[in-house]
């Protein structure tokens, strides 16, 4: 995991209009690693990825894409890369197929077989020779991973790729982006504004805001901060005051108290409780909202 | 780079335009093969049987009478002037300009099609070349392979120039064949006259020779393949500078129609002969029409046509190769 | 399918464009390189067509605004009205040749005759009438601008050549049609200085007259005295050519002077 990176960004700026949009992203992702990028809307996280991927050029910084520079060697760096931005947009009046053959007669490195691969590996056998037009959003998310794949990227960009599907596609796309990493060793920049999402698919956080990354860590290490408890017992009052001898307490809506979340110590708090007469009804962990995260890590800036 | 042109050609035909272009001008054909088809009959009930030489002869002394009333306009007055002596001198040689046959059909088509019809139909082909795809988001699929970017945008440079002869070959064929059914399919070797050059208002004649009508109509096809491939170049140029395949065609549109406009209303206003537009007219030296102004020749008027189609490439590929894509 | 639909589109589309290339290479070649040298092509068909039609009158009409018709409603002319009148005294089908000009003096006809076609056109005619030498005297329907006896003497001097070449060849081309010339009548003739002018006109008539009386078969038909009194109602608006009544008395006249059975003898 350690070895050579397979994406570099460096110092990455963008100014649109006179207006700094993008104020230096750094950030490396290492092969077989899945890579969140996390923001709110506007955060830029679609503008660096245009960047990575050669559509925007960069105002300043540099982008290495399997060592290539993505400015200076275009074409080899593209080779290894594999993405869909924003919305997987294909040839509504071609066939799957069709459309395929097409992004694959771009590369002559890619083999014809490869083509079936890819349909197989993405689950579209008994579809693939209809209209794109005729596909579901579903489909077509699929059908847009499908040719990001053709070339065997090193490294694969997703762009919300969750966008616009079901619990069960969400379900299916992570897992299939696990096994995508595990299995071919390739890294995968996933972009989100969902920490949930985000939380378990990635094995690395950067969160984005305004333009800038302000924090990258494991997903457990940030989580491990963040992450609280909530517990419904009666007494409340009782259970409060045994609960803040032992750590922080706040009082939550419902006749609720929240606490840190603390594996070690959360039997022990509760064999307290119960002890002390109080009856535990619910105990249940919450990931903090992307909003309480950005309060955390910024400390009391709001998103906008 | 072959495969990225095929690619290209697999989504031009999927889109079916060529298609709709095809029906469009085989919608149009028949329509003009019935309105010449009428004029003939109109023109032999009028003269009864009478030999083309009396009908020539007679339309060169209603050409006089309409040169000697002294209220027509100037430039009215060179062009009849210039038609005049063109009439006469295929008299002078026995040559009927006007003989009915599918060569000659597609002779007059393609002369009345060069500066309206046919830089339509190029315009509804080539206009959404670069821009749909900028408007269905493909672009980003398609300018994130490893393929240089101006690599992509001449594949589909190409393949305008070869959807553009696919469509002159179209009106050739079809202007043939359909016309033929009414005409009769001969009349490739009839002479005609070509070379005229007109000065001040007089007709140089100094240059006209005679070629066979297949020479001729060959000639005339490179013309408007030429002025179809200017066409092309400057609606692809906005292909690749607009978004909207709604704004290239409006200002195309625009363009070619104040185009027509503006050449006959220009004669006076010298510099508008720069404008591309009232330039498009390249079969009307080779037949010997009038300029609509002074000073315009055949290698004038290609010459304003190469330029502003070189200026549209340049502006075409040097944007497409940096700009930002959103 | 599809596959071939698609390789078959693109070689056709390339074959055509090594076509279009090629005649565009042509054109330039064929326009701007004058090494091929323009050879006419004089020889003639003149077979089939300079033969007179039987059983047909051929009238062949020349000359200037008069014969043309100019002024006339229907635009018909005396020429017109006289086809009319012969058509249904002769029972014959009637071609007519109207080859008039408006504005033609005798200089630009003896220009004109020399036109293959006119000439071809003169040769298989039956009847010939002209009008010509008003726009020589009058300059544009205007009066006679100076009444100058020696500015006018010029004039015509010019046109009687001219007129004597015209006759001879015409009569070169056709020595067997018989020839109306339409004589000249005085616009003015309502006019002051009226006297001066019909004078002029006289003395012009009568010298066209006394050229015509050279040559064989050539008829002046006098106009004057049709319109010498009330000239107003038969002139059209721009009070100089005539209206549709002046020109059916000149018809009538005319008319009253071409023998067919004659012509048809002559013809045999
Ligand atoms: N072409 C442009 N011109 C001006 N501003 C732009 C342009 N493109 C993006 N921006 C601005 O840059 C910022 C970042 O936009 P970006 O699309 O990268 O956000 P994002 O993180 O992808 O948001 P989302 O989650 O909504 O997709 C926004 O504030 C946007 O307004
Ligand atoms: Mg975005």
């Amino acid at each position: 995991m350690s070895n050579t990176p397979a994406l570099e960004v460096e110092n990455l700026t963008k100014k649109i209009k006179r207006k700094l949009i993008i104020k230096g992203v750094s950030f490396t992702l290492y092969p077989g690693e899945v890579f969140g990028f996390l923001g709110p809307n506007g955060a830029g996280k679609t503008t660096t990825i245009r960047m990575i991927v050669g559509l925007i050029s960069p105002t300043s910084g540099t982008i290495k894409i399997g060592g290539k520079n993505v400015r200076t060697e275009f074409t080899e760096a593209m080779r290894h890369l594999g993405c869909i931005v924003e919305n997987p947009e294909l040839y509504p009046y071609l066939t799957g197929w069709e459309n395929l053959e097409h992004f694959a007669k771009m590369d002559p490195s890619i083999p014809k077989d490869r083509l079936d691969e890819v349909v197989t590996q993405v689950g579209l056998q008994n579809r693939i020779h209809d209209r794109v037009s005729t596909y579901s959003l579903g489909m077509r998310q699929r059908l847009g991973i499908a040719q990001a794949l053709l070339g065997k990227p090193k490294v694969l960009i997703l762009d919300e790729p969750t966008n616009g599907l079901d619990p069960a596609g969400i379900r299916e796309m992570r897992e299939f982006i696990r096994t995508l990493a595990r299995e071919e060793n390739l890294s995968v920049l996933v972009s989100s504004h969902l920490l949930s999402e985000i939380q378990l698919m990635c094995d690395r956080v950067a969160i984005i805001s305004k333009g800038a990354v302000i924090r990258t860590d494991s997903v457990e290490n940030l989580l491990a901060e963040q992450e609280r408890v909530i517990w419904k017992a009666e007494p409340l009052s009782l259970a409060k005051e045994i609960l803040e001898k032992e750590t922080e307490v706040q009082e939550g809506l419902d006749q609720t108290l929240i606490t840190l979340y603390d594996e070690p110590q959360l039997p022990i708090w509760n064999e307290k409780l119960v002890t002390a007469g109080v009856k535990v009804k619910e105990m249940r962990t919450q990931l903090p909202s992307l909003e309480d995260l950005f309060l955390e890590v910024t400390g009391g800036e709001s998103i906008d | 780079m072959i495969n990225l042109v095929r690619n290209e050609m697999l989504k031009l035909l999927r889109k079916k335009r060529l298609y709709v272009i095809i029906l469009i001008i085989a919608f149009l054909v028949p329509l003009f093969t019935y309105a010449q088809f009428k004029e003939i009959q109109e023109q032999r009930e009028k003269m009864g049987n009478q030999d083309w030489r009396t009908v020539l002869q007679q339309e060169i002394t209603d050409t006089q009478n309409r040169l000697s009333s002294s209220r027509i306009q100037d430039e009215w007055r060179k062009y009849l002037k210039i038609r005049l002596s063109q009439q006469q001198y295929y008299l002078e040689n026995d040559i009927d300009p006007r003989a009915p046959g599918a060569p000659t059909f597609m002779r007059i088509f393609v002369e009345n099609s060069i500066d309206l019809l046919l830089p339509l139909l190029v315009m509804v082909i080539v206009a959404d070349l670069v821009s749909s795809e900028a408007s269905g988001g493909t672009i980003k699929l398609l300018l994130t392979r490893p393929v240089k970017r101006w690599r992509i945008l001449l594949s589909k440079y190409i393949a305008m120039l070869m959807s553009v002869s696919f469509i002159v070959l179209s009106v050739a064929v079809l202007s043939y064949v359909i016309s033929g059914l009414v005409f009769g399919y001969g009349g490739w070797n009839m002479p005609l006259l070509t070379g005229f050059a007109v000065s001040g208002d007089e007709l140089l004649t100094d240059r006209v020779h005679i070629v066979p009508q297949w020479q001729y109509i060959l000639m005339e096809f490179g013309l408007v393949w030429y002025v179809s491939v200017i066409v092309g170049t400057l609606t692809f140029m906005l292909s690749v500078l607009l978004r909207s395949t709604a704004a290239v065609m409006g200002i195309m549109l625009a363009s070619l129609i104040a185009g027509a406009i503006l050449v006959n209303m220009v004669s006076s206003w010298e510099s508008a002969k720069y404008f591309f537009m009232v330039n498009l007219n390249l079969t009307n030296y080779v037949s010997g029409m009038a300029t609509p102004i002074e000073g315009m020749s055949l290698g004038f008027s290609m010459a304003v046509l190469a330029v502003w189609g070189l200026a549209g490439f340049i502006i075409a590929f040097v944007t497409f190769s940096k700009r930002d894509i959103y | 399918m599809k596959k071939y639909t698609l390789t078959i589109v693109s070689a056709v589309s390339i074959a055509a464009t090594l076509l279009w290339l090629f005649g565009l290479g042509w054109t330039l070649q064929d326009q701007f390189t004058a090494n091929e040298k323009f050879q006419k092509q004089k020889e003639k068909t003149e077979s089939a067509t300079s033969k007179k039609e039987d059983g047909n009158l051929t009238i062949f009409a020349l000359g200037d605004s008069l014969t043309r018709g100019t002024g006339d409603a229907d635009g018909k002319g005396y020429v017109g009205y006289l086809s009319e009148r012969l058509k249904k005294k002769s029972e014959q089908d009637i071609t007519l040749f109207n080859t008039a000009i408006k504005g033609e003096t005798s200089r630009g006809l003896l220009k004109q005759l020399r036109q293959s076609e006119i000439q071809r056109q003169v040769k298989q005619a039956d009847v010939i009438m002209m009008t010509i030498g008003g726009n020589d005297l009058f300059q544009q329907g205007k009066v006679l601008e100076s009444l100058d006896k020696n500015a006018i003497n010029g004039k015509k001097q010019i046109y009687l050549r001219n007129i004597k070449n015209i006759y001879k060849q015409l009569r070169e081309l056709n020595q067997d049609a018989v020839i109306y010339h339409v004589g000249l009548y005085n616009p003015f003739s309502n006019l002051q200085d009226a006297k001066t002018t019909s004078s002029i006109v006289r003395d012009w008539n009568f010298q066209t007259a006394e050229t015509a009386a050279q040559f064989n078969n050539i008829v002046y038909v006098p106009t004057f005295d049709l319109f010498q009194l009330q000239v107003e109602n038969y002139l059209y608006s721009d009070q100089f050519h005539l209206n549709t009544e002046g020109y059916k008395l000149i018809a009538e006249r005319v008319a009253s002077l071409v023998h067919f059975e004659q012509e048809e003898k002559n013809d045999e």
